[in-house]
Order: C-alpha cells, then sequence, then structure tokens
C-alpha cells in the first residue's frame, strides 16, 4: 500500500494534467445536455400497460394534450365566449398545435325541423348575446355529454380549451407559447393550465430553477462546515474541487452518451457533492491526524490506512446506487442509478489520486510538530462529545444496546404505516398553480388521470361500433369515470340526428355513409387512424385511491374478456394502469434493491477485511438507521413515491460507510495492539471526528433539498439527513458496544481457556 | 389648334388615368376573372379529388361526376371509393345542400354553420367554395408582380367573419384566369396556398387542375377535372331534390 502512494505522489504532474484535460473536455459536454422531464418516456418497453400508452401516445397523440382551463362565475356569457373564441384563435395559430377543440369550435350534431345541422356549437362569428340565446346554449351543452362536463363544468362556471400537439412537436416551446400567448390576452378570467405538455414544462422549470438556486447553496454551506471543521484552505477546496470535477464527469459522460436529465436524475450534483466530497474529506483528515514532519511521508503513510476504506465505502455506496439497476420500474431511475454511481466512483478515483498529488504540491515541506500535535488534542469534538461517548460506551453498552432496541421496535410498528404514492401532482407544493389545475378537473372535468381503450378491427362495422358504444356505457357506470369519448357517440349522434335513433346504424353501408358527413373534421382524427382499423376511446379517471384503481382495472378488463373477439380486440391503458404497477415496483423495487444492496455490502466488507463477522457487524447500524428511517415515513406520513423509494439505497451506501471506517481502523489497531478496548477508544477519537465532519457536512448538503421546489425532493432531503444521522449514531455507539461486548466475551473466554 | 387641343387632353388623361385607374383597374380584373369563371351556362365533368397526407404521403383518392348550372347549383354524385359510391350531395343557392345518401334511402337537408369547416376532408372551407363572386366577397387592390405574366391583386375579404386576413391572388394577365391564391390568417401568416391549372375547352377556360395545400395541417386537396363539357343545356329539375334519388 505504502509503494502504492508513494507511484501516486511520483507521478502526481501526470494525474493533475489528465485530470485537468478530462475535466476541460467533459465540462465542455455539460452544454449539449438537455431536460426531458417527460415521465412517460421513462416508462419500460417490456411493461404491456406502458408499451400500449406510448403506442396510443404516437398513434393518436393522446398524450401530447394540453388544457387550458377557464374559470369564471358564469361560462354563459357573450363576454367570456368571446375569450373563449379568442384564447382557441391564439393556440390554433401557434405552430405545432395539430388540433383544438373548445366551447366555441366543437362539432354540433343537430337534428331540426329542416334536417341535419351539422356545424359548430357556438357561431364563433356570431357569439350568443341575448339571454334566451344564451340559455339555449347552456341546455344544449347539458344535454349532450359531449359537451357536458367534458367541455363545460356541470356548475357552468369552467370550461375547457383542449389542444393537441403535432407529432414531433416541441413540447416545451408549443407549451411556453400557449401559456405566454394566452396570458398575453390579459383576460379577467383566471386561466389554468395542465395536461402532459404542460406538466413536462413546469416540471423541467421547477429542475431549472431548483438547479440553479440549489446547488451553490449546497456548495456555500459544505464549504462552511469544512472550513469550522479543517479550519485551512485544503480541507475547504479540496473536498469541493473532488465533489465538482465528479460531477462534470459524470454529467459530461452522460451528455456524451446522449442522456438526457430527468426529474430524479436532476438531484444527480448535489448527490455526488454530498457523497463525493466525504471520500476526499476522510484523506485529508488521516494527513492532519498524522504526527509525522515530513509532508511526503505524512501523505504517504495517511493514504496507506485510508486507501481501503475509502475505497471500500466507495464501492458500496456504488451498490447502492447500482443496485436501482434491478427491480426499477422507470427507466429514469435506472439512469440514475448509473450515473451516481459513476459519480462516486470518480470522486473515490480522484480522492486517492488527485487529492494526495494536490496535498503534496500545495502543502509546505515541513509540518510543524508541535502545531500537529496540538491541533489533534485541542479539538472541540474530541474532548465535548467522543471522549465523553467512549465514557458512556464502556460503561454502559447495555443501555445503549437497550435504547438501540426500543427505537428499533418502534420502527418496526411504524413501517406499517407507510403510504405510497405515485401520484405526479404530489411533486408540487399545495399553492402551486397546477395542483389547483388538477382539482378543477376533477371536481369539475371527473378527473385528470387519461384512460385509453384501443380498438382494433373494421371500425366502420357496426360489431366494433356497438362494442364501443356498450363498453363507453359499461366504463360510465364505474363510479370514477365520468363520460366516455368516441366516434361510436359521433356516428350514433349523427344517425340520430339523420333517423331520430341514437344508436349505431345495423349496416356497414350505412355508417360509411354517416362517415362522409364527418369525413375531415378534427375529431375524426383524434378518435381513428388513417387505415380504419384502430379507434380509441377517452375518458378521465377521477380517484387518486390505489385500490380504487385497482377495482377499475379489475371492472375494465372484465368487460374485456367478455366482449372481445378476434375481430373486435379490445385493448385498455392509462395512468390508472401505469400507476398500479408502479406502486407495485415501488415496493418491490423497494426490497429488491435494499436486499441485493445489503447481501453485496456484507459479502464486499467481508472479503475485503477477510472475516465475514466484519461484514455483518458494518450492516447492523446501517440495517437499524434504514429501520428507523422507513419508521418515521410511517409514523409522520411521509409517502413512498418514486424519488423516496430511492432513498433508502443511498442511505445505505452513504451510511454503510461509516460502518466499514470504523470497522477498518477498529482491525487496523487491534492488529497491531491486540488490544480491543484500546482500538475502539482510537477509532472513535481519531475515525469517530471524520464521520462527524462528513455527516455534517454531507446533511448540509442534502438539507438544501428542503428548498426544492418539488415535494418529494423536500422529504428525500430531510429522509437522507435523518437516515445520515441515524447511521452515523449507528456507527458510533451501536457498532462500537457489538465490538465491545463481543471482545469482552473473547477476551473471558481466553481467560477461562 | 384643335389637334392641339385633343393632343393635350390626350396627356392630360394619360397623366391622370393611371392614378384612377389603379383602383379601378383592381375592381375590372377581379370582374374579369368572376366573368371568365362563371362564363359556362352549364357544366358537367368527372371529377377526382385526391387527398393527401403530406408528411406520410397517405392518399385517398374520390371520384364523382359534377353537374352545374349557374354558379349555385351544383350536383356532385360519387362513383368511388365503393363505400362512397351512390352518394350525392346538391348545393343550391342560399348555402342549401342536401346530402342523398342510398343506405338511408331519403335525402337529409344539411346546414352548414361552421364556414371554416373543411368540406367533406377537402382543404377547401365552406369559406372557399362560396358561390358568390369574388368581387362581391373580397375588395381588391392592386400590387406590383416579379413575374410579367401575371398581375398580383390582394383581396381583403368584406365580411368580418372571414378567416383570412388577405388572400393574394395571382392572375393571368392574357386570359384573366387565376394561377395561385395565397391565403393568409388573421395575424398575416400564409397558412394556405391554392394553385391552379387553367385549360380551354371550347371558348371556356376551365380549371382542369387546382392543389390547394394547407401548409399547417400538413395536409393537400388535388381536384383534377377531366371530360368537360360546357352548355349542354342541363335541364333545371337535375338539381332537384326529388332526383337526388335516382342515379
Amino acid at each position: 500500500m505504502k509503494k502504492f502512494a508513494e507511484k501516486i505522489l511520483a507521478h502526481k504532474w501526470l494525474i493533475i494534467i489528465l485530470v485537468s484535460v478530462l475535466t476541460i473536455f467533459l465540462g465542455y459536454q455539460l452544454k449539449n445536455l438537455t431536460i426531458n422531464a417527460d415521465l412517460l418516456s421513462s416508462l419500460p418497453d417490456d411493461d404491456p400497460d406502458a408499451l400500449l400508452m406510448k403506442q396510443i401516445g404516437k398513434d393518436f397523440n393522446g398524450n401530447s394534450m394540453g388544457m387550458v382551463i377557464l374559470e369564471t362565475d358564469n361560462v354563459y356569457r357573450a363576454d367570456v365566449l368571446e375569450h373563449v373564441r379568442m384564447i382557441t384563435d391564439t393556440i390554433s395559430e401557434i405552430d405545432g398545435v395539430s388540433s383544438i377543440q373548445s366551447l366555441t369550435n366543437i362539432i354540433n350534431i343537430k337534428h331540426g325541423d329542416f334536417g341535419v345541422e351539422i356545424g359548430s356549437l357556438v357561431d364563433e362569428w356570431d357569439i350568443p348575446d341575448t339571454p334566451e340565446k344564451l340559455q339555449e346554449l347552456r341546455s344544449n351543452v347539458m344535454s349532450n355529454k359531449m359537451y357536458r362536463g367534458n367541455i363545460v363544468s356541470e356548475d357552468g362556471t369552467s370550461t375547457l380549451i383542449i389542444f393537441t400537439l403535432k407529432d414531433g412537436a416541441d413540447v416545451e416551446g408549443v407549451a411556453r407559447s400557449v401559456i405566454e400567448k394566452t396570458k398575453a390576452l390579459h383576460l379577467p378570467e383566471k386561466l389554468y393550465y395542465i395536461g402532459s405538455p404542460m406538466l413536462i414544462t413546469y416540471i423541467s422549470d421547477l429542475m431549472r430553477d431548483d438547479l440553479i438556486k440549489l446547488l451553490p447553496f449546497a456548495f456555500l454551506l459544505i464549504a462552511l462546515v469544512l472550513l469550522i471543521s479543517f479550519r485551512s484552505a485544503t480541507g475547504v477546496i479540496l473536498p469541493l474541487l473532488t465533489a465538482m470535477i465528479a460531477i462534470v464527469w459524470s454529467l459530461g459522460i452522460m451528455s456524451l452518451l446522449g442522456y438526457k436529465m430527468s426529474m430524479i436524475s436532476n438531484n444527480i450534483p448535489i448527490i455526488i457533492l454530498a457523497v463525493g466530497s466525504a471520500y476526499a474529506i476522510h484523506v485529508i483528515n488521516r494527513v492532519n491526524q498524522l504526527v509525522v514532519t515530513d509532508r511526503e511521508k505524512a501523505i504517504c503513510l495517511a493514504l496507506a490506512y485510508v486507501m481501503v476504506p475509502v475505497f471500500l465505502a466507495a464501492v458500496t455506496t456504488i451498490i447502492g446506487f447500482v443496485s436501482f439497476i434491478f427491480g426499477a420500474y422507470l427507466g429514469v431511475i435506472v439512469d440514475f442509478g448509473i450515473f451516481t454511481a459513476l459519480g462516486t466512483f470518480f470522486a473515490c478515483l480522484l480522492s486517492i489520486f488527485f487529492v494526495p498529488a494536490l496535498l503534496d504540491l500545495f502543502s509546505s515541506e515541513k509540518r510543524n510538530k508541535a502545531a500537529l500535535s496540538k491541533k489533534i488534542r485541542k479539538s472541540f469534538l474530541s474532548d465535548n462529545f467522543l471522549a465523553p461517548l467512549n465514557t458512556l460506551l464502556f460503561k454502559h453498552p447495555k443501555y445503549v444496546l437497550t435504547t438501540w432496541g426500543l427505537l428499533i421496535a418502534i420502527s418496526i410498528f411504524g413501517i406499517f404505516f407507510i403510504k405510497r404514492s405515485v401520484d405526479i401532482q404530489e411533486y408540487f407544493k399545495k399553492g402551486n398553480p397546477t395542483r389547483q389545475a388538477e382539482n378543477i378537473m376533477i371536481e369539475k372535468f371527473g378527473g385528470s388521470k387519461p384512460v385509453f381503450v384501443l380498438f382494433e378491427g373494421d371500425i366502420q362495422s357496426p360489431e366494433v361500433l356497438k362494442k364501443m358504444l356498450k363498453m363507453g356505457k359499461y366504463m360510465e357506470k364505474s363510479p370514477d369515470i365520468n363520460s366516455t369519448q368516441s366516434i361510436a357517440d359521433l356516428i350514433a349522434e349523427i344517425n340520430y340526428a339523420v333517423t331520430g335513433v341514437r344508436e349505431i346504424p345495423d349496416s356497414k353501408a350505412k355508417i360509411e355513409q354517416l362517415w362522409f358527413m364527418l369525413d375531415g373534421n378534427d375529431a375524426i382524427e383524434r378518435f381513428v387512424n388513417d387505415d380504419l382499423n384502430k379507434a380509441i376511446m377517452y375518458s378521465m379517471f377521477k380517484s387518486p385511491d390505489n385500490q380504487a384503481k385497482k377495482d377499475f382495472v379489475d371492472y375494465v378488463r372484465k368487460f374485456i374478456n367478455e366482449n372481445a373477439t378476434p375481430d373486435c380486440r379490445i385493448r385498455v391503458t392509462g395512468m390508472p394502469f401505469i400507476d398500479i404497477t408502479m406502486d407495485r415496483s415501488l415496493v418491490n423495487s423497494q426490497m429488491g434493491s435494499i436486499t441485493i444492496a445489503i447481501i453485496f455490502v456484507i459479502i464486499i466488507v467481508g472479503l475485503i477485511l477477510r472475516s465475514m463477522a466484519s461484514g455483518i457487524y458494518a450492516a447492523i447500524p446501517i440495517i437499524a438507521a434504514i429501520m428507523i428511517l422507513f419508521g418515521v415515513m410511517g409514523l409522520t406520513g411521509i409517502s413512498l413515491n418514486i424519488a423516496t423509494v430511492l432513498m433508502a439505497s443511498v442511505a445505505l451506501g452513504i451510511g454503510i460507510d461509516y460502518s466499514i471506517h470504523i470497522i477498518s481502523h477498529f482491525k487496523h489497531i487491534y492488529g497491531v495492539t491486540k488490544d480491543a478496548p484500546k482500538a475502539i477508544k482510537e477509532t472513535i477519537m481519531i475515525s469517530g471526528k471524520a464521520i462527524i465532519i462528513n455527516v455534517i457536512s454531507v446533511s448540509a448538503g442534502f438539507i438544501i433539498l428542503v428548498f426544492s421546489q418539488m415535494v418529494p425532493l423536500q422529504y428525500f432531503g430531510i429522509l437522507i439527513v435523518l437516515s445520515m444521522i441515524g447511521s452515523s449514531l449507528g456507527a458510533l455507539t451501536l457498532l462500537p458496544v457489538i465490538l465491545i461486548l463481543v471482545y469482552r466475551k473473547k477476551s473471558n473466554h481466553k481467560k477461562v481457556d | 389648334m384643335k389637334s392641339n387641343k385633343i393632343i393635350k387632353l390626350i396627356l392630360f388623361l394619360a397623366l391622370i388615368v393611371p392614378g384612377v385607374s389603379g383602383a379601378q383597374n383592381a375592381d375590372t380584373l377581379l370582374k374579369r376573372m368572376d366573368d371568365l369563371m362563371l362564363a359556362p351556362k352549364d357544366k358537367q365533368a368527372t371529377v377526382k379529388i385526391i387527398l393527401t397526407k403530406t408528411k406520410s404521403n397517405k392518399q385517398k383518392v374520390r371520384e364523382a361526376i359534377l353537374m352545374q348550372k349557374g354558379r349555385d347549383k351544383k350536383l356532385y354524385r360519387y362513383t368511388a371509393p365503393e363505400s362512397q359510391a351512390g352518394i350525392a350531395s346538391l348545393s343550391l343557392p342560399g348555402n342549401v345542400m342536401w346530402l342523398y345518401m342510398p343506405a338511408f334511402g331519403a335525402p337529409t337537408k344539411i346546414s352548414l354553420l361552421a364556414k371554416s369547416q373543411a368540406f367533406t376532408g377537402t382543404d377547401f372551407s365552406y369559406e372557399d367554395i362560396d358561390s358568390r363572386p369574388f368581387a362581391e366577397r373580397f375588395t381588391p387592390k392592386l400590387l406590383s408582380s416579379d413575374d410579367p405574366d401575371v398581375y398580383q391583386l390582394e383581396l381583403t375579404p368584406k365580411s368580418d367573419k372571414s378567416k383570412y386576413s388577405k388572400v393574394i391572388l395571382s392572375l393571368n394577365k392574357k386570359y384573366f384566369y387565376p394561377e395561385k391564391l395565397e391565403y393568409y390568417d388573421t395575424r398575416g401568416r400564409k397558412f394556405k396556398e391554392a394553385v391552379y391549372l387553367y385549360k380551354k375547352s371550347g371558348k371556356y377556360w376551365y380549371a382542369a387542375e387546382v392543389k390547394m395545400t394547407d401548409l399547417k395541417k400538413e395536409h393537400s386537396t388535388e381536384i383534377i377535372m377531366t371530360d368537360v363539357k360546357f352548355d349542354q343545356g342541363i335541364p333545371d329539375d337535375v338539381f332537384s331534390v326529388e332526383n337526388l334519388k335516382q342515379k
């Protein structure tokens, strides 16, 4: 080890130049890094529901539907209708918008005294302005399910302007234009924006905002902690520089490989900053602790000690991140795992090679021995925390153990109350306009989670259309479906206008001829593909409740099983379906990734320290910390969601480091002195200090997430800090107590022998 | 002396007339185009309608026999595709339209409220196929033209209900038939374009081919007219609702 360390110092210039060149190159790649906040694109292709959802999005542009909600006290007023028309015109002229539907342009099929009237519900050039005409419009809306609760809310206070994006349109660009241009109309009514293009745009704005605002803060806070701890420029600059370079490298590679920033990987910089600075902290701390006057010797010696634990700490952290790859439902989580792991690896490499090289270059050649020993002795932490801690541990090991037992028992109780949530709306804070829009959608328009039913067969055949109509009626009986819309409704409506019967005609010829009247209407394009062999039925699902979603899925599948035929294939998908799978995967991937991570950690720690017992000991504090974490989630009502699901593995990856430092340090000293109490005391005094500095600085990094604009990230930050404190306390109290008790037993046995 | 006066008069006229005639000219030009388009007493033709999605190049083809008398009596009898064969539409004065669907047996009167809507899947809106002459619907203004063979006219809709802010017409200088119409939306952006190919049959000029492209929707409609016959003396009762039924 020492030779290896010497080699590193001998090649310091090469290392520094190499790191600089790589950093410049990869830093340059950052300019191509883009944000993709569309969670749908991250759905896996091996899930049939997700695959169908993507396919429908492509075939029918169904996933790129945006909505403007206009809210006022009464929609049925000439001035309000005029404003709806203005919004409709404004949006329809935006490039990238393929179709638009609103109260002032929606198709209307009427059976009048004079025959069939096909036109608009509202004549946009002759907007109803008398009380009679407005009343007539209201009764037209209320009597037709195409409008009632779909275009205008039943209470007449809100109306929707729905637009669809062209395939391949610049989603964010269009969404921004819609918001800007409709706001520029300065209408007196309240406007809200919802639908996936709007959500994507909002989220990526929040992400950008978070990244710009939070990262520098995390940086400053960590710098402050480091300054207080090390009281030296190198102590502040080197850990931050290491983390910074690791961030640049991993994001640079991300960009180079064509990956995009997602709403999950947005956290990569803050996590690498927090995690990556730790390795350099340990290296610098070790160098500082040595009472050796020769600079080069001190670095070599410190490096020889610290290389294994740092490497081990990094490997276990990497395992924590990589464990996401197994069992993660969303592609974005896999990406997050890979690139955070990569960043951690870089931070570790830099701490072992780059930090010593810089230390050697910048610190003075001869160290003042008197000052050094004074520095170690006079540490605030050692006197006021670590020394008393040692006393407590040796005096009352069983009390400490009992306290932990109690905490774990309470936590296990709490685990049973953990809630799960996959609702994307929970990403936004309560007062956020998106969340208000969501509430309006649920209260007045029957929900905001799209459900799509795909019919395959000859769409112009009576069989398929009748099934469609039947299924629509069946679905509308579900308490969570307000209404459904399909081409079958339009055909039945137009048949009603021609013949007076609101049904699908019995002959294909009749259907084809009714179709002629609708040909070229935007509505057709929304519902049916060009080849007339696929059609889609739209509806919105109301309840955010998971059980309601499951019930609905069973309810719909029952109909399909009984009614689908080879000539009329029926498939269903939509957000409730995705949510259920996502929910199931939350639990599965959580259990999967933790189990994998724990097993690997035990094996690797065991192998490197050449004792399986050490591996198991190392795992105990972190397992306890994770249990407490879940207990707190259960007891405080913080839900398990796509962001917090990452937390346990991240906590494990970071938290295990503390145990590793304690165990390896202990083994090192015990190997030399064969005196367990002495080894434990010294370990706590030296490694304990590094751990505490590390916990405080890592926590400082993560606590910044509390100021994130996205709710799950706030919780993520709080929970990580909690688990850091938990696992460090575990490593500093539970682990030493176990070691004390184990070695007491051993020495007792020896004495007996 | 006398001839001197005449020369003076001519000179005077030559000076002021172009200014006056600029305005008159545009009206006259548009009128001449209307006259050319509405010249035949009646017309019969085979019409092929090709609808194309520009992006995917997917096409739908329809065929019909067209009979027209005057400017606002029009009868289309569809012959292809098979699913639409037998459908007939009759347009009568006053924006009245009857549709005959053989499967239902009885003609249905159709009233069309939304002028901006597409006409049975084509890129022509009901506003585009308005039977009233251009001069009645637009105020023309003569623009300078880069092409020596055409006049350029800027047409402003007289109705405030139009979807167009203006239409730029390229008019053939020699024969006064339209070569191109460019449609601008209310924000002044061009979003539709119609290109005409006029042919002469007997004494009449007719649009043998028209291609209307909706630039925003990326969709185009081609109308190709063949077997065109004029002034056949088509009787009025061909354009009666009763007649829609028989083939």
